[in-house]
């Protein structure tokens, strides 16, 4: 059940910045990352990425929401805030890889000392009328734990640090939650907890086990699409309009002018 | 003959007028947005969010001071409003909002005047996370209509959005005008991880065998306040 999501190894991300992002007019080989920040210890950072400044100063326990980077590989460099870069000087460093179409979350995770990236692919779909939601074990020195219903069936099992849990399905609905030890020990209520139709969630488990707390983001809402642009425009300008025009002051000129030498000859 | 003289004289002048008309460019529309765009950078997503959890806490403590921390999850409700009406006070527009989905053709629908725009209401909702879009007509067969001054709009010009008693506050941070083939739908439609609105009108020069106009103008706006 506990499906570890990598750490760096594995995939990919992101980003070179708000500059390419804001300039591609074709978002066909473009990817969605969003960064967060969970290393507990670990003070505000700035994420280079290929060289370039991208975030800064993300402090603990924030995400960067989704950006649109080209698909391909990038130099991830994480920095403490404030610190001058220098290639290969930061506190964390991974060439990610992205594919187009679809989105990753790059999550900054451990102890400072012993800082990691966990990255996870992020579902962007969902069966219509259903939700989706999936836990990361993101706590340092917390155990492992299951996720489920107090009193009730674990949506997740055995989920262990450092590591993301594959999607579960559930219908919308409100569910009391908790975070529980294998032995059913509550950890972290989470009582009352609605999960709405037509959306994707993931909830991190961060901080260490003392203080543990949990950071709920949402990865996808599911709504509708058109097939094509709209048609917004109910005048038809210039040529027909202009064409007549022009005939018909070539002919008012013909008339006027033919007037005009009648008379003279007359 | 002073009368007929006039005529002439007048004659002349109509068809000088006529023929002046035409060798000017005149599709008014084309030429506004000729040059357009811009973009600037959104703020950081925690900066929002850091001020939204502020808010949430000014409002929610005096209420209910002895609970527990909200459940985390329940505060990502963001269920956005029903739009109403539009305003983007830097233009002097003020218009009602209908709500339509999409034609027999695949197309977004549009309202069938100059005066009204209309929101993709099979779309994501203003305020909620995503991009809500919102379009309305450049020209009706009058001249100008709705949108005719969305190209004046500059980096941080306030659109507001008001319905179900809400109003919720766009920033415009990016305006391009699109080649139609090019428009990128799903993206423009799609989600995101904070609210947007995006508005769309039509640019570029008239197409004849299309019936419609080259470009798409597109805004793009984030949630800055409710």
């Amino acid at each position: 059940m506990k499906k570890i999501s990598v750490s760096l190894v594995a995939m990919l991300v992101l980003l070179s910045l708000f500059g390419s992002l804001v300039m591609a007019d074709n978002h066909g080989d473009m990817a969605k990352v969003r960064v967060l920040h969970a290393s507990p210890d670990a003070p505000a950072v700035d994420v280079y990425v290929n060289g370039d400044l991208t975030l800064e100063e993300v402090p603990f326990k924030t995400d960067s929401g989704y950006l649109e980077v080209p698909a391909g590989t990038h130099d991830v460099e994480v920095f403490a805030a404030g610190t001058e870069y220098a290639a290969g000087e930061g506190v964390l460093q991974a060439d990610l890889e992205v594919e187009a179409g679809k989105a990753y979350t790059v999550a900054a995770a451990n102890l400072l000392e012993s800082i990691e990236f966990v990255v996870a692919e992020d579902s962007m779909e969902v069966t219509e009328g259903q939700a989706k939601i999936r836990v990361g074990h993101l706590s340092p020195d917390a155990p492992a734990v299951d996720v489920g219903i107090i009193g009730g069936d674990a949506l997740f099992s055995g989920a262990e640090f450092p590591g993301i849990t594959d999607y579960a399905e559930v219908a919308p609905d409100t569910y009391d939650l908790e975070i529980r030890l294998p032995d059913g020990t509550q950890v972290l209520p989470l009582e009352g907890t609605e999960l709405a139709a037509d959306t994707v969630y993931s909830v991190f488990a961060v901080n260490t086990v003392d203080s543990l707390e949990v950071i709920a983001l949402v990865d996808y809402e599911a709504a509708a699409t058109p097939d094509e642009m709209p048609t917004t425009g109910l005048g038809t300008p210039q040529q027909s309009q202009s064409m007549w025009l022009l005939v018909g002051g070539a002919l008012v000129l013909i008339a006027a002018s033919g007037f005009v030498w009648r008379k003279r000859f007359q | 003959m002073c009368g007929e003289n006039d005529f002439n004289k007048l004659a002349l002048l109509l068809a000088a007028l006529f023929l002046a008309g035409c060798t000017s460019p005149q599709d008014e529309v084309s030429i506004r947005s000729a040059e357009v765009g811009f973009a600037v950078k959104a703020e950081p997503a925690w900066t929002e969010q850091a001020i939204a959890q502020e808010k949430v806490k000014e409002i929610k403590q005096p209420e209910a001071p002895s609970k527990q921390a909200a459940n985390p999850i329940n505060e990502l409700n963001q269920p956005g409003i029903s739009p109403e009406t539009l305003a983007i006070p830097s233009i002097g527009l003020e218009a009602d909002v209908t709500h339509l989905g999409v034609t027999d053709t695949g197309e977004m629908a549009v309202p069938d005047n100059g005066d009204e725009l209309s929101w993709f209401s099979p779309g994501y909702r203003p305020g909620q996370r995503g991009r809500a879009v919102i379009a309305g007509h450049v020209d009706d067969l009058d001249g100008p209509a709705v949108f005719w001054d969305l190209t004046e709009l500059e980096p941080g010009d306030e659109i507001v959005v008001s319905g179900e008693g809400r109003e919720l506050r766009f920033k415009v941070h990016k305006m391009e005008s699109v080649p139609l083939d090019l428009a990128d739908v799903d993206s423009l439609f799609g989600y995101h991880s904070s609210p947007e609105l995006v508005l769309i009108t039509c640019s570029g020069t008239y197409d004849y065998d299309r019936g419609t106009r080259e470009e798409r103008l597109i805004v793009y706006a984030s949630l800055s306040e409710e």
